[in-house]
């Protein structure tokens, strides 16, 4: 959620080298007065915000919740988030519910400058107004004010000028009515209905699993746009976005919808894991939403068209068990895969469950770019503990106690391996990505058992 | 294994390392065929062989180098090489040792260790006011000082059959090091050397798992199911350690 959003601002620099400055909306507007309200639709409210996941943005570290703070490192200098609370001077509380309604659907602000596209503004554009007038209240009735600004943004004149995302507001924002009426359009079958208002909406999952063009925006932003819609492809922060669409080997094509809400739910299910940016987004967010939702999620992705519709089907094959079971090591990285991950991910390759997960058959180990697969041996990985799933399981990192040369042996190993069949990775490849490796979190800082 | 070695090494030892070491051809032979099985069975890939002749001779913390001489030595004494298997120079029991006195365990922080230290049933334990430090600074004083005494030579300028008689003496306790009944030093120094020997070689000893080699150990690989139902079959994978950074395998 968060990092794709540095990356995300650094191609729009290079492209459209327009750059937003940051200072923090001091509003002049007088605040509505208080009044009655059922804590029911602050209930509500605060389900928008987890469905939103607004708070992986706008909290930060070591901050007051939604205070703002957390920091994008761009080349040309940090900017900050905004403070959403609703303090008067600091946060939004002197917007009113047409203010709040055109920031969060348009990306326009109270002072009528516009917002960074990292706030996925072309996707909450399809929010109902009714869920906007909960989320309104829940910001300024549920949340407590924090009378507390982000850092200043460190960015210098004129890169600081925010006129030319107007242009590409102008360009690339949907309008709000026809965005409403086309997602609604959609489906007749109301639980397909509300699976597309959540991805396509609240839920804004083609922020990252959507490929934007050169413009940076996404190249679809809903299934009616075509197969491009969540066909993922992209490398964000060292992780590879995968595909939510049918492909059989590298998509969701073998994933039964109850795989999809246990890994929303849970962070895990049988065919796979989180790992990367997806790991905090299941966190804050998807953990939080209903049974009914993510039910509505999985058979609305269940219908969306292979992107690449030539993938040869996935097959288990048993050579590799066989071979391992026999101690023949001869393939490239069995001797490797033997010592170092075989006692969690298993011989046949099928892991355990959802404590370990399968590398046979798992799509983020078959696709074309290695990038992920490379970086977890690189950095290791945490399940994370949720209060859906109370264990945490972690993979140690190989970063440093593997050469590039194992690493890129027991990559291609597996890759190959139980049918996977996936194009082997060079050592080269793995040395490069090493550059890029992401931090792995010291086991001291890991959640206990 | 040799008669002299059975009575150093003790009974208990006699019988564990009987187990264990004793010549078994089937073994042996079936390490052998295990190491043919891939050329890379070890961690340390072929290039560890060409390091270790390059590598800079370990420097002792603890121990002066007097010290550190006579304990490899008397380590080699207590597990000499042959052939079963290296021993403790080539395992580099004494740097591993020399690792122990510097930790918590070598300064017996976890110990109690106020007065009054008095003697006591042997259910009692240890009650010497001597940390590990301690106990083997004091110790191999003496020692040299009997040496001394004794042969009018240090204990690395003597025969091995003297030394061995000399570790004889004290695991009978007919020999006393200073107030150090001779046995307490004697089991100090042997259960060092089969840690420093057989323990995970990321604490300095086991060079290069080749103590675990020795025994058939596979190491810290925690998961056999495949194996457990192939009934007869000797486990085939050479063993592994904890990680350490690949530019430091040795």
């Amino acid at each position: 959620m968060t990092i794709r959003i540095s990356s995300l601002f650094n191609a729009l620099l290079v492209t459209t080298s327009c750059i937003l400055g940051g200072e923090i909306a001091t509003a002049h507007a007088t605040s509505t007065p208080n009044q009655e309200i059922p804590s029911s639709l602050i209930e509500q409210g605060h389900y928008q915000a987890v469905l939103g996941d607004c708070m992986a943005c706008h909290s930060a570290p070591g901050r007051p919740t939604y205070s703002g703070g957390f920091p994008f490192p761009l080349p040309i200098g940090t900017i900050y988030s905004t403070n959403i609370t609703p303090d008067p001077e600091h946060g939004i509380g002197t917007y009113s519910e047409a203010d709040f309604a055109r920031a969060v659907r348009q990306g326009i602000r109270k002072d009528g400058s516009t917002l960074y596209p990292a706030m996925p503004f072309p996707s909450y554009a399809r929010l109902s107004d009714a869920d906007i007038h909960a989320l309104y209240v829940y910001f300024h009735n549920g949340v407590k004010p924090q009378a507390i600004a982000p850092p200043e943004n460190k960015i210098m004149w004129p890169l600081s000028m925010r006129w030319p995302l107007i242009i590409w507001r102008w360009l690339f924002a949907p309008n709000v009515q026809k965005a409403q009426q086309r997602t609604a359009a959609e489906f007749s079958d109301p639980v397909l209905a509300r699976g597309a208002y959540l991805v396509e909406g609240a839920g804004h999952c083609g922020a990252c699993h959507t490929p934007r063009g050169i413009t940076m925006a996404e190249k679809a932003q809903t299934a009616q746009d075509g197969n491009a819609f969540l066909a993922g492809g992209s490398v964000v922060e060292g992780w590879f976005i995968p595909s939510l669409r049918q492909e059989n080997r590298t998509g969701l094509g073998r994933w039964s919808e109850q795989d999809i809400v246990d890994f929303l739910k849970t962070g895990r299910a049988p065919t796979g894991a989180s790992f990367g940016g997806m790991t905090p987004v299941v966190e804050h967010s998807t953990h939080g939403y209903s049974d009914s939702d993510l039910h509505a999620i999985a058979r609305f992705l269940h219908q969306l068209t292979p992107a690449d519709p030539h993938e040869q089907p996935w097959q288990y094959s048993p050579q590799t068990a066989s071979a391992l079971q026999h101690a023949d090591l001869s393939a490239r990285g069995a001797q490797v895969y033997i010592d170092r991950c075989a006692a969690c991910h298993r011989t046949d390759g099928h892991g355990y469950g959802t404590v370990f997960p399968p590398l046979a058959g798992n799509p983020v180990v078959m696709t074309a770019d290695p990038s992920s697969v490379v970086h977890i041996v690189q950095s290791g990985a945490t399940i994370q503990p949720l209060p859906t799933s109370v264990s945490a399981f972690t993979m140690p990192s190989f970063g440093k106690t593997l050469s590039d040369r194992e690493i890129a042996d027991v990559v291609s190993f597996i890759r190959q391996a139980w049918g996977n069949q996936a194009a082997p990775v060079s050592e080269q490849k793995v040395k490069q990505l090493r550059e890029t490796m992401p931090e792995s979190t010291p086991p001291s800082k890991l959640p206990k058992n | 294994m040799t008669q002299e070695r059975d009575d150093l090494m003790g009974r208990h030892t006699h019988r564990v390392l009987t187990d264990i070491l004793s010549p078994r051809p089937s073994r042996r032979g079936f390490l052998q065929k295990a190491a043919a099985l891939s050329t890379t069975i070890l961690w340390p890939s072929s290039r560890g062989e060409a390091q270790a002749h390059t590598e800079a001779p370990y420097t002792p913390v603890f121990f002066t180098r007097d010290e550190y001489r006579l304990l490899e030595q008397a380590c080699e004494c207590l597990l000499p090489e042959d052939e079963n298997g290296p021993g403790a120079q080539t395992l580099r029991v004494v740097p591993f040792i020399d690792h122990q006195m510097q930790t918590p365990y070598g300064h017996g922080a976890r110990w109690y260790m106020h007065p009054p230290f008095q003697s006591g049933p042997p259910e009692l334990g240890y009650q010497l006011p001597y940390s590990p430090r301690e106990l083997y600074r004091t110790a191999l004083h003496f020692l040299e000082h009997y040496c001394q005494k004794t042969y009018q030579k240090t204990f690395i300028s003597l025969s091995r059959a003297q030394q061995e008689d000399i570790l004889t003496l004290l695991e009978h306790n007919t020999l006393t090091l200073g107030d150090i009944p001779g046995v307490v030093f004697f089991e100090q120094l042997r259960s060092n050397t089969l840690e420093g020997a057989f323990s995970d070689p990321l604490y300095g000893g086991n060079h290069r798992m080749q103590g675990w080699i020795m025994l058939g150990f596979p190491g810290a690989r925690a998961d056999f199911m495949d194996w457990i139902n192939q009934h007869g079959k000797a486990y085939p994978f050479g063993p592994v350690s904890i990680p350490i950074p690949h530019t430091e395998r040795g």
